[in-house]
């Protein structure tokens, strides 16, 4: 089959393209910082010794983390407001929905950081006197943000991916325009491909800098 | 009055009662070595002295004060963090792994403790851990990461690290026992010269010549127990103890 590739139209609908892509970074940057948060709050409680802490939010997390997030962005979107009569806008929607859900991946990532820190390292923090809080900033939270941030990257780079699913309740997104212009041209080839081709351009600068940043520590700090 | 003292100290985890009543006293300049069998508490006790393992039952004492706890009405509570760190930067530990923080240069694991516990200016503190390298021959080492030293020279900085704290004693548990062979007499010669210098050391090893040698008196723990205490002459040769003989043969054989 011979197709007659049109990239021109790509070029034609440049800024429509461009204001997806804004929407999905917008809505990413949003998603990462609170589900950081979240995130960040989840690691610390569920290692609490107030009673009941730990098993109610380790079931959230199991829970969270067993449900597809499109069946959880679907569910708020549609049951939650028949539920609870609370109306929220699509971006809101999906904005909660992504936090929620990578929220319980963030705090599983910064739990295993914190907990992979070899006690030696602690108990020489408290042999040379210092106090718990002086030991978390100086030794566990620096040895464990090494850890953290190859599967931190890679969990911002899903979030930045799930971003995609924000179509379903009508955010106009990357995915979402794209195919929106492609249904309306009847170019989906073109716009498709122009998607992804953006997709990639985005996330894959964002490994590169990782991978380096990841390689600085190895080559300072281990070699 | 003793630096350091130990009475009635127990330690149980759960139904396994691993010290079961310590009484000892290390005074000033005493250089003091524990011996006994894998899993007779000799780790346990160093740990319960700085206080970090709570012991059960009894009490140490470093310079008259008990650490970790005090005094309220007839019930012992916890001391605030402050005291509890000041306590322990008096009692200075090197450990069987080394535990140096890899994310810090040699100098800066050094300079850790001076800096954080005690608040000292930051070119004072430097000084003084240069001092503290320069005495365990590791100066020009200052500005490298720990994973780039040799196990040797990684347990000298785990003692200069000690020692810029100038404490009033430091524990050392098995300072060698992970060291290849021929890496072990740079760190024993090191500590000798401590104790030469009139530093009180607390010491738990295998290495019995060397406690035989360096230490004032050796203390043989047996099942949680003191089983046997005296100066090296005692232990390592004219004591009637059974299981102290026992145990020494094994290693002079
Ligand atoms: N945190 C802990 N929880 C439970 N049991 C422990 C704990 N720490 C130590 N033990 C037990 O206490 C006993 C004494 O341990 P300890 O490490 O003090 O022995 P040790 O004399 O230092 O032995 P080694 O020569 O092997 O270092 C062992 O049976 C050990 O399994
Ligand atoms: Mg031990």
């Amino acid at each position: 089959m011979e197709y007659d590739w049109n990239f021109a139209i790509v070029w034609d609908y440049r800024m429509v393209l461009l204001r997806g892509l804004g929407q999905t970074v917008l809505l990413a940057g949003i998603t990462i910082v609170l589900s950081t948060i979240l995130g960040l709050v989840l690691a610390t409680l569920r290692d609490s010794r107030i009673p009941l802490v730990y098993p109610v939010l380790s079931t959230f997390v199991s829970v969270v983390r067993a449900v597809p997030v499109l069946v959880l962005l679907v569910w708020m979107y549609y049951c939650l407001p028949i539920l609870t009569g609370l109306k929220m806008n699509g971006f809101t929607t999906v904005t909660i929905a992504l936090s929620i859900y990578s929220a319980a991946f963030y705090s599983e990532i910064f739990r295993g950081g914190i907990r992979s820190i070899d006690r030696g390292m602690i108990e020489a923090g408290q042999s040379v006197g210092m106090t718990r809080g002086q030991v978390f900033q100086r030794i566990v939270g620096p040895l464990a943000f090494q850890r953290i941030f190859p599967p931190f990257v890679n969990q911002c780079i899903l979030v930045l991916k799930n971003t995609t699913l924000a179509g379903y309740v009508a955010v106009p997104e990357l995915l979402y325009l794209g195919q929106q212009i492609s249904v309306r041209t009847f170019r989906p080839l073109e716009l498709l491909t122009a998607v992804a081709v953006l997709f990639i351009v985005t996330i894959v600068p964002l490994t590169l800098l990782a991978e380096h940043i990841e390689k600085t520590f190895h080559n300072k700090y281990y070699r | 009055m003793p630096l350091l003292e130990v009475r009635d100290l127990h330690k149980s985890y759960g139904a396994l009662d691993v010290l079961k009543g310590i009484d000892l006293t290390v005074d000033p300049g005493e250089i003091v070595g524990f011996i006994g069998a894998s899993g007779s508490g000799k780790s346990t006790l160093l740990r319960c002295m700085n206080h970090m393992e709570v012991p059960t039952k009894g009490i140490v004492m470093l310079e008259g004060e008990i650490v970790g706890v005090t005094h309220k009405g007839d019930r012992l509570v916890p001391r605030p963090a402050r005291d509890l760190s000041q306590q322990r930067r008096k009692m200075a530990m090197v450990f069987q792994h080394f535990n140096l923080w890899p994310h810090k240069t040699t100098l800066e694991n050094v300079m850790e403790g001076p800096v954080t516990v005690q608040k000292i200016p930051k070119a004072e503190a430097r000084d003084r851990a240069l001092a503290a390298l320069k005495r365990v021959g590791l100066k020009e080492k200052a500005d490298t990461y720990p994973s780039r030293l040799s196990g040797g020279q990684q347990q000298r900085v785990g003692i200069a690290r000690a020692l810029a704290l100038q404490p009033q004693v430091i524990l050392f548990d098995e300072p060698t026992s992970a060291l290849d062979p021929e890496l072990v007499n740079e760190v024993l010669n090191v500590i000798r010269s401590l104790g030469e210098d009139g530093i009180t050391l607390v010491i738990v090893t295998h290495e019995m010549r060397f406690a035989r040698e360096v230490c004032d008196k050796v203390i043989f723990l047996d099942e949680g127990r003191v089983a046997d205490m005296g100066s090296p002459d005692h232990i390592f040769g004219t004591t009637e103890n059974p299981r102290t003989r026992a145990f020494v043969q094994n290693y002079f054989g």
